[in-house]
């Protein structure tokens, strides 16, 4: 009897453990995107605080990969074209990384001065990373005198997989009609297939505390309501902190500084 | 005032729930039917969770469907919409051409492919936030197909830049294939355009102009998008025209800044348009611009439809056996015009998938063939379409390691007596043996000779006869040609003559595709006959035989007659 129930409990847990490993994966998957608050609601901000630092590269930096242009030299191969996964300039300070604040549930409107811009020219989208507020609409530039195919993915959330040709003719293209996300998500992956090697990266946010780092790794989140949160970062080949995200306190009025060190992501 | 509020609730929910039967979906509701006939038809490929990841799918390339994306390729409805559930019922029934996806039509009942329908809508949320129907695409002002039709749509796909990916004779061979992968990062070619069976949502004209208006969801098909908007087909013309020259006279940079400022106009209204924001002036520009994108778009379906015969060929066999036509004459090089007086023999090709490695997923289609003899020599000329060409091993961190693209043309070493009499194992032989022409892209005017007793057993013969070849590419096409002597010293190879019918099949590599030694594509065999050379005396005994019959006529008439006076 008692062998039994052992065994029968052996089995429960062998289950529960097929269960755990299979949830896993698909977890492992959302651990590549960012984190959302559950609701958010604008208000004025008053006395707010900033939080910026810098964020750098840490381990040995890989060589620059130079892509191989394979077509339409004339536009795309004028000047010389890298990987751009990872751009690390000098004092190992980390370009494209997006930090942001996982948990605001209040706080300033979307800045409506903001351009909602990628360009397309010489055939690399510029800019690599682009914040985009759910509802909004991103404007495609084509500065090429080349045919682009803007491919945003679709994604579980958002219907939003957009596939659309811009010639070399159409200068200026909203999304509006198809490239509208509804839910908050991201980031997800642009590229133009006719150039194989060119690609961007959207993310679809709730609310405006997102900053996307420049060439000195640097990033400024303005106008925090004083409050206590939690500090998420994302890049595309770094990964994310969203295990272990950095607590920050914010006071009226004052300045927290926060630097970050990232590694590559471990290979799967 | 409270009772007020719940009346006016409740018709508000009653107009919402009206609104949503208004929006009929043709699927029933989902049922426990549904979910058994998915998990025993399609989850082998598609997953229990339909999310693409069945045991099956592995192996499979176009991948099975990932249904928790929402994304289906082929759909009657816009870039970005969902598709609707005739859509969905049709590719149960019809299956996809040139994929794994077969038709379910005589192994599924009716209602149980509507149960499916039902069931897949279930793993996309998506199709139950839908508040609307699925904008469809208009088939309005559709042009009937016409040689003049096509002409212009030939103009138009160079415009429309089709040619980047489907090359510019629509052989899948554009500059960009190579590195065209779907959304989930498998590798996925451009159509052959000239292989419309291969079409994986048919090849009426209105499924082609529905897949370049609508896009194929989650492939690197986008949704196209007129290239000149605003302007007419001719003004379009002279504005490329003008534009590639490299240096204006003053009137033709005029002329040619009102075309450019005509068409910015016109796509800043088709931003406008989209935001609602236009004026009825504006609105009237997009109006008379669209019905031109929709003529180019139907002239541009017309050429598409042009481009490939409407059904496969029949294979070579019975009337359509490969027949080497005799000639008195020396046998034509490859570039004679001679060749394009026959008919080509079709031989379609297979995955190889009985000896590991094997393939799958293959690209090369099938070879056309054609061939002449004369007293001392026969000709061949091979074609086959292939999208890429590779002349060597590449490795490369992105599209992963490709290889030489090859054939191999194989004939048995003796020919079998009779029809009854056994030939050799078709896979490269085995007991007995076979003879075989060995091409690589490489070596693009040599033949190599080998002898084979299996797929991984063939030899490269000692004494390589004098075999005459030349191999080019171009436009997503290998043409091979090759010549050789009837008969030979050699006995280990085959030797020839008129009027008997020979074995012959092929191997294939695309190298591209990751086809390499027993990775390949295959046909069985085949045969072809040198076709006897028409005897002198057809022109003596036919009319001998109607003289004889004609006068025996006579006679008999006169002998009618005397009899009868």
């Amino acid at each position: 009897m008692k062998t039994k129930m052992l065994a029968c409990l052996a089995l429960l847990i062998a289950c529960g453990f097929g269960l755990f490993v299979f949830a896993d994966s698909h977890e492992e998957e959302e651990m590549d995107k960012l984190v959302f608050s559950e609701a958010y609601k604008t208000v004025a901000v008053k006395d707010g605080g900033k939080i910026s630092g810098v964020v750098k590269f840490e381990g040995e930096v890989p060589e620059k990969k130079k892509l191989e242009i394979t077509k339409d030299q004339a536009v795309c191969g004028v000047t010389d074209k890298f990987d751009e996964s990872l751009v690390v300039g000098e004092g190992n300070v980390l370009k494209n990384t997006i930090v942001y604040l996982m948990d605001i549930s209040q706080g300033k409107d979307f800045d409506k001065e903001a351009k909602l811009e990628i360009d397309q020219k010489e055939c690399r989208f510029d800019p690599r990373v682009q914040i985009v507020p759910v509802g909004k609409v991103l404007t495609m530039l084509n500065s090429d005198k080349a045919t682009h195919n803007v491919h945003i993915f679709g994604t579980k959330k958002n219907n939003t997989s957009v596939n659309k040709q811009q010639t070399k003719n159409r200068k200026k293209m909203r999304l509006s009609r198809e490239g509208v996300a509804k839910n908050a998500e991201g980031p997800v992956e642009v590229k133009c297939d006719i150039h194989g090697w060119m690609r961007a990266w959207i993310a679809y946010v709730p609310h405006p505390y997102f900053a996307v780092t420049n060439e000195k790794g640097e990033f400024t989140l303005e106008d925090v309501p004083p409050g206590d949160y939690k500090l998420g970062y994302w890049h595309e080949a770094c990964g994310t902190n969203n295990k272990e995200p950095v607590k920050v306190t914010v006071a009226a009025g004052g300045e927290v500084k926060q630097d970050f060190m990232l590694k590559l992501k471990e290979a799967k | 005032m409270r009772s007020r509020n719940i009346v006016l609730a409740a018709l508000i929910l009653g107009l919402l729930s009206v609104f949503n039967l208004t929006f009929a979906q043709d699927a029933p509701e989902v049922s426990e039917k549904g979910k058994e006939v998915y998990e025993e038809s399609c989850a082998h490929c598609h997953g229990i969770e339909g999310r693409g990841d069945g045991s099956a799918a592995e192996n499979l390339l176009p991948q099975p469907r990932d249904f928790t994306r929402g994304l289906y390729k082929i759909r009657s409805t816009e870039s970005g919409q969902l598709p609707t559930d005739q859509d969905l019922f049709d590719i149960i029934t019809e299956g996809m051409p040139g994929s794994s996806m077969p038709g379910w039509e005589t192994s599924l009942g009716t209602n149980d492919r509507w149960e499916v329908v039902a069931y897949i809508k279930t793993f996309y949320e998506g199709f139950k936030e839908q508040e609307t129907p699925p904008r469809q695409i208009s088939l309005e002002g559709k042009i009937p197909y016409s040689e003049e039709s096509v002409e212009i749509g030939k103009i138009l796909y160079t415009q429309f830049a089709c040619f980047e990916c489907h090359g510019n004779l629509g052989r899948g061979d554009g500059t960009s294939a190579p590195t065209l992968e779907d959304e989930w990062g498998f590798k996925s070619w451009p159509a052959n355009l000239t292989q419309s069976w291969n079409y994986r949502g048919g090849n009426d004209i209105d499924d082609i102009y529905k897949r370049f208006i609508g896009g194929i969801a989650g492939s690197a098909m986008p949704m196209f998008e007129d290239p000149a908007f605003g302007l007419t087909i001719e003004e379009s013309k002279r504005y490329n025209e003008l534009d590639s020259k490299a240096e204006m006279t003053e009137t033709e940079e005029e002329e040619y800044n009102q075309l450019d400022e005509k068409m910015g106009n016109a796509y800043e209204i088709l931003d406008l348009m989209a935001d609602g924001d236009a004026t009825e002036e504006q609105k009237q520009i997009y109006d008379t611009a669209m019905k031109e994108f929709n003529v180019k778009s139907w002239h541009l379906a017309n050429y598409v439809k042009s481009l490939s015969p409407e059904k496969r060929p029949e294979a070579a066999i019975g009337k359509n056996v490969l027949r080497s036509q005799y000639t008195i004459n020396e046998l034509p090089e490859m570039a004679d015009a001679a060749w394009e007086t026959l008919e080509s023999s079709y031989f379609p090709l297979v995955g190889q998938i009985i000896v590991e490695p094997r393939q799958f997923n293959p690209t090369i289609d099938s070879v056309n063939v054609k061939s002449f003899y004369n007293d001392t020599e026969v000709a061949f000329l091979f074609t086959w379409d292939d999208r890429t060409h590779n002349t060597e091993v590449e490795e490369d961190e992105d599209t992963g390691t490709t290889f030489e693209d090859a054939i191999a043309i194989q004939f048995p070493v003796k020919v079998p007596k009779g029809p009854t009499a056994p030939k050799p194992y078709f896979l490269w032989g085995g007991k007995l043996p076979v003879y075989l022409w060995q091409w690589k892209a490489s070596a693009a005017d040599k033949i190599t000779e080998l002898t084979a007793k299996g797929i991984n057993n063939a030899e490269v013969q000692e004494v390589q006869g004098n075999i005459e070849a030349k191999g080019e590419y171009t436009d997503g096409q290998y043409r091979l040609w090759v010549k050789r002597a009837l008969k030979t010293d050699d006995k280990k190879d085959l030797q020839l003559e008129p009027a008997v019918f020979v074995p012959i099949a092929f191997s294939a590599w695309d190298g591209a595709n990751g086809d390499v030694g027993t990775k390949r594509v295959i046909s069985s065999w085949y045969s072809f006959v040198l076709e006897p050379v028409p005897s002198s005396r057809r022109f003596i005994y036919p009319p001998l035989v109607a003289l004889l019959s004609f006068g025996l006529l006579v006679g008999l008439r006169e002998f009618v007659r005397q009899r009868n006076t």
